[in-house]
């Protein structure tokens, strides 16, 4: 089986989910960073890297923000069993990191984490498996297509680093899922159009409910 | 000198020629299989730009919660089956119009490949639960909080990470209209209305009164101000949990929707 990330890309409307986010689909695709980058305060390491890199980074923080949020949706839903359970575990502890690390940097320029439904697929083991080696891929591909965008060498090394995390775990949830870890010689980037509908197609983001309401009480009193 | 000696000598020469030419290029360079990687000085690495944490497991779990919405009315079942008995039907949104909330406490699968959620319903019997599909439900959300309302001593007390950061004086419910007791929790937030009754801020609850099922909305009880903070702490209410209108305010700034609510 190859890049089974095709199989969660069933309709292409990234543009829709990174605004149901608060993300420009420009910010997304690392094109600006004006709408997202709120300039006060921005802490000084986050001052020390260009604009394009800080776009570069956020579009890897919502990766990570999906990737993250799934791992501890899943090892808190307790549903999952044997080996599916303890990657989710291991992995999401992984991820956290990350984002903990993305958000350091970035500090107030960072991306909100946008709110995900999952839809199940984190509460039975061969749907969150399947999911897994989708966002694995998908983080693999994404960091590769955009390190040579970087023009930090600090930045470059950091995606670097975090770019072999990925390809381990994506091996990892492979060999869990019974596909090839290792498939071809070469390993290509995914488009940023590629990236665009997967995470768009899975529907996973979504808008935060509103659970306020400027309305009498209907309640007992 | 013999040609031996001669021939000794020179390559003598021509070995410390080749070390000290090496040594210009690779100072230190262990000699043998790892000569190959030998070659012109490069720049050292650049020093990472992210600081990563070690990863650490989540933290203590015990006092997160759950909870999601409705994404589109459905019918909660006795089994984790779409052909099982009925338990509830459920609205996608509260009567004041917010999204329709629950907190799972469960999941199964029904064998064909969909997941099903156990819930408590917000029916009467308080406390009643069944099972509706994942795919009828929203987003997962925690919280850390958990609001407790002891109807003895008539105080309510929030909850974080397990620890008191709210106690206050509430009104409960008079005798013939009791506040119900059991799990329950938050579902709204309601501001801006102009109703002194109800004080400055309102949330509504999956609590219903069993005495008063014709009350406009089914009768949910809440938690609110009031404009009689001289009745708290009391049994003087319809079986909402009123509060001193400073009170409920802070309560509005520590606790999320979502909150579990236990009234014991």
């Amino acid at each position: 089986m190859e890049l089974l990330l095709d199989d969660l890309d069933t309709r292409g409307a990234l543009r829709e989910a990174a605004e149901k986010a608060g993300i420009s689909r420009a910010v997304f695709l690392g094109g600006t960073i004006a709408s997202v980058v709120a300039a006060l305060s921005a802490p000084a390491a986050a001052e020390a890297v260009s604009r394009n890199d800080i776009a570069v980074l956020n579009f890897a923080l919502v990766l990570e923000y999906l990737q993250s949020s799934f791992y501890t949706e899943a090892d808190r839903s307790a549903a999952l069993h044997g080996k599916a359970a303890a990657a989710a575990r291991r992995v999401g502890a992984v991820e956290r990191a990350h984002v903990k690390a993305f958000e350091a940097l970035l500090g107030r320029q960072a991306i909100k984490r946008p709110a995900f439904n999952f839809a199940g697929t984190t509460e039975s083991d061969r749907p969150f498996l399947k999911t897994a080696v989708a966002f694995e891929d998908l983080a693999v591909a994404a960091y590769k297509g955009q390190a040579p965008r970087l023009r930090s060498k600090q930045v470059l090394a950091s995606a670097l680093a975090i770019h072999s995390v990925e390809a381990r775990h994506a091996a990892w949830m492979r060999y869990l899922f019974h596909v090839q870890p290792a498939v071809s010689a070469f390993d290509d980037a995914a488009s940023k159009p590629k990236i665009e509908r997967v995470v768009a197609g899975t529907h996973f983001i979504v808008a935060r409910p509103r659970m306020e309401a400027r309305r009498r009480p209907r309640l007992t009193g | 000198m013999s040609r031996r000696i001669v021939a000794a000598l020179g390559a003598a020469v021509v070995a410390a020629c080749a070390v000290v030419a090496i040594g210009k290029v690779a100072v230190g360079a262990p000699a043998g299989p790892t000569s190959s990687l030998r070659g012109a000085p490069l720049p050292r690495a650049p020093r990472p730009a992210l600081s990563v944490p070690s990863p650490r497991d989540l933290a203590d779990s015990r006092h997160v919660s759950v909870w999601t919405i409705l994404v589109r009315p459905t019918t909660a079942r006795a089994r984790p089956d779409a052909d099982a008995r009925p338990v509830a039907r459920l609205a996608r949104r509260t009567p004041e119009g917010t999204p329709n909330s629950l907190v799972p406490l469960g999941r199964a699968g029904d064998g064909h490949g969909h997941v099903w959620v156990r819930a408590r319903l917000p029916v009467l019997p308080n406390g009643t639960t069944g099972w509706v599909p994942r795919r009828a439900l929203g987003a997962y959300q925690a919280v850390r909080t958990h609001l407790v309302v002891d109807l003895e001593r008539l105080t309510a007390t929030l909850l974080r990470d397990g620890r008191p950061v709210l106690r206050a004086k509430v009104g409960v419910g008079q005798p013939r209209w009791p506040t119900p007791r059991g799990e329950f929790h938050i579902r709204n937030r309601l501001t801006g209305y102009r109703d002194p009754f109800y004080g400055p801020l309102a949330f509504g609850t999956s609590a219903r009164s069993a005495k008063l099922t014709d009350w406009p909305g089914g009768g949910f009880v809440g938690i609110h101000g009031t404009d009689r903070p001289d009745l708290v702490p009391g049994r003087v209410s319809h079986g909402c949990i009123r509060m001193r209108n400073d009170d409920v305010l802070r309560l509005g700034r520590l606790m999320p929707v979502g909150t579990p609510l236990t009234i014991r």
